[in-house]
């Protein structure tokens, strides 16, 4: 019986092999066949389908106070970070949801969340929303609810202060000794991917865990989005720099499981906090070159 | 009753193999059927067989590190294991704290403290650029010094296994110390302890999927760059699952094979 236990075995491991054996060549085909999900990225305009209502103001929703949980990464400056010396989550995020809640008559409580797997968590109805700086893309789309974007980013590659090797993506990746890192999971990760070949592309956890990486010299850029690029130029101005024009251009917003009632609401107080200067505020805060990290010199 | 009159000292036990039904190996029939249904799911679901052709990239890093850091292990383990027992006060002191320290820190946390913290420090007073160790070797050292303090353990109970007269004998007859280990007691042990040591090196299999934290593309990073990205994550799961176990099975039964085998020889 064992005897026959340990045939079926083998046949299973030659099915294996050949299995396996016919990857070598479907390996290096993988990568262009894994990216219909990522190739149609540069039209976020045609992502969310929801019409950005243009609110007088007025008769905003009320939600009657009812929670709602919002993930957020806390990993993720200056959208979500933990600032060093209340040891307190703070950030765009936090500040933006507390006002939409206060113009819809909700609470927020917000929960901390690993990015990798936030945006599937949410489409599980694990959380009621998630605001991470997320990049509004058609795949995504697919699996949650976007609000209307609320900021648009230029995605950049920050690096060592005094780099000359390169000034641009271009010359960046004409260089193959270079090496890129990045996020997870991020759209970020999506444009490298697009634009180098994967062993050149070092893909971290978290951002802090890249751009530490960045420091020590284990990779020569990062590319991220510029809001949350400033926000490390801010904590490390003698040691980091971002370099050459936009790589890319993208809209965020926030996200919700599909069919959210949320979206509706928080579309409409976005739209008034933009109407009010409240948005620009914000922004004047968080992503302008005056922005520093508490704790940061 | 029957059991009263039975002669004393005879005792009942259920007869051992009753029919082979009883000693039928069911549970390598239940996972053979499940990797079986993965097979089939691979060839004939096309979403299945793409993950499965991204993921089987990283079976090579994930091998290779795995390898290289079991030997590495060995070399430490065996050196720790012999400071461990050693009547110098300093090489046994070192010995037990290195083996405490690791033991007594998640493998998470050395894995992130050794490739952040101690590989740059220790390249720095070498004067070196920081990227000449990659994060791959960085991987490879981080495990290997944490399966090192494992073996060691294993090492040690396997020589302290050894009848003391067999060390005595030894050197009754003229050998060194050193010699005595090398040629009588380490063959032997090495033998006690193969079996222990397949056991870790089927843990450390498990264990390199941590590496993935260091953006090593190992079969975990690219299953995990491939579900954050397409969203796939049931496929990616059950193919990652598939692989480890499809490896740790073969390695698990080889180890039973020669185990028995170890076990008819004596």
């Amino acid at each position: 019986m064992k005897r026959m236990a340990l045939i079926v075995l083998a046949i299973m491991l030659a099915l294996l092999t050949a299995c396996a054996g016919g990857s070598p060549t479907g390996a290096t085909g993988a990568s262009p066949a894994a990216s219909p999900a990522t190739a149609a990225s540069p039209s976020p305009a045609a992502a969310p389908a929801v019409t950005a209502t243009a609110a007088s103001g007025t008769d905003l929703p009320d939600l009657g106070g009812r929670e709602v949980r919002i993930a957020v990464e806390n990993a993720y400056p200056p959208f979500n970070y933990i600032n060093p010396q209340t040891n307190q989550p703070e950030g765009w995020d936090y500040d933006a949801w507390r006002e939409i809640c206060r113009l819809l008559n909700c609470k927020p409580v917000f929960q901390e969340a690993a990015w990798e797997g936030l945006i599937q968590a949410v489409a599980n109805g694990q959380y009621d929303a998630a605001a991470d700086g997320i990049t509004i893309t058609p795949e995504r789309a697919q699996q949650v609810d976007f609000s209307d974007g609320y900021i648009r980013v230029d995605q950049r590659l920050l690096a060592r202060k005094g780099e000359k090797r390169f000034a641009s993506m271009e010359e960046f990746v004409a260089n193959p000794q270079l090496r890129l890192g990045t996020q997870t999971g991020t759209t970020n990760y999506e444009t490298a991917k697009q634009l180098l070949p994967e062993n050149r592309i070092q893909a971290f956890e978290q951002f802090p865990f890249a751009v530490q990486a960045l420091i020590n010299g284990d990779v020569d850029a990062v590319i991220m989005d510029e809001t949350a690029g400033q926000g490390y130029v801010g904590t490390n101005a003698e040691q980091l720099e971002l370099i050459g024009p936009p790589i890319k251009s993208d809209e965020l917003g926030f996200i919700f499981p599909k069919g959210s009632d949320l979206v509706e609401p928080v579309n409409r107080a976005l739209a008034v906090m933009r109407e009010n200067g409240t948005l620009d505020a914000l922004s004047k805060k968080y992503f302008s070159a005056e922005f520093k990290l508490p704790g940061s010199q | 009753m029957a059991i009263e009159h039975e002669a004393p000292g005879v005792v009942h036990r259920p007869p051992l193999e009753t029919s082979s039904l009883r000693t039928f190996p069911w549970w390598l029939v239940a996972i053979l059927l499940a990797i079986a249904y993965m097979v089939v799911k691979i060839v004939v679901d096309p979403t299945y067989q793409d993950a499965f052709l991204t993921i089987v990239s990283g079976l090579g890093v994930t091998i290779y590190v795995t390898i290289i850091a079991f030997v590495a292990a060995l070399v430490i383990g065996l050196l720790a294991g012999l400071g461990r027992i050693s009547h110098n006060i300093v090489l046994r002191n070192l010995a037990i704290t290195y083996i405490e320290f690791v033991r007594g820190v998640p493998i998470l946390v050395l894995i992130f403290t050794i490739a952040f913290v101690v590989v740059p420090g220790a390249v720095s007073i070498f004067g070196l650029n920081n990227s000449s160790v990659t994060l791959t070797t960085r991987a490879i050292i981080a495990l290997s010094m944490i399966y090192g303090a494992f073996l060691a353990e294993v090492f040690r109970a396997g020589i302290e296994a050894i009848p003391r007269g067999q060390m005595e004998a030894a050197r009754s007859l003229g050998l060194t110390n050193y010699q005595a280990m090398r040629l009588v007691i380490l063959p032997q042990a090495i033998r006690n302890v193969l079996p222990a040591l397949g056991n870790d090196f089927i843990a450390m299999l498990k264990d390199s999927s941590l590496v993935s934290v260091l953006g090593v593309r190992d079969l975990t990073q690219v299953s995990r760059l491939y579900a954050s990205t397409s969203f796939r994550f049931t496929e990616t799961y059950f193919i990652l699952t598939f692989f480890y176990l499809v490896m740790t099975l073969v390695l698990s039964l080889l180890l039973q094979w020669y185990q028995r085998r170890l076990r008819i020889e004596r």
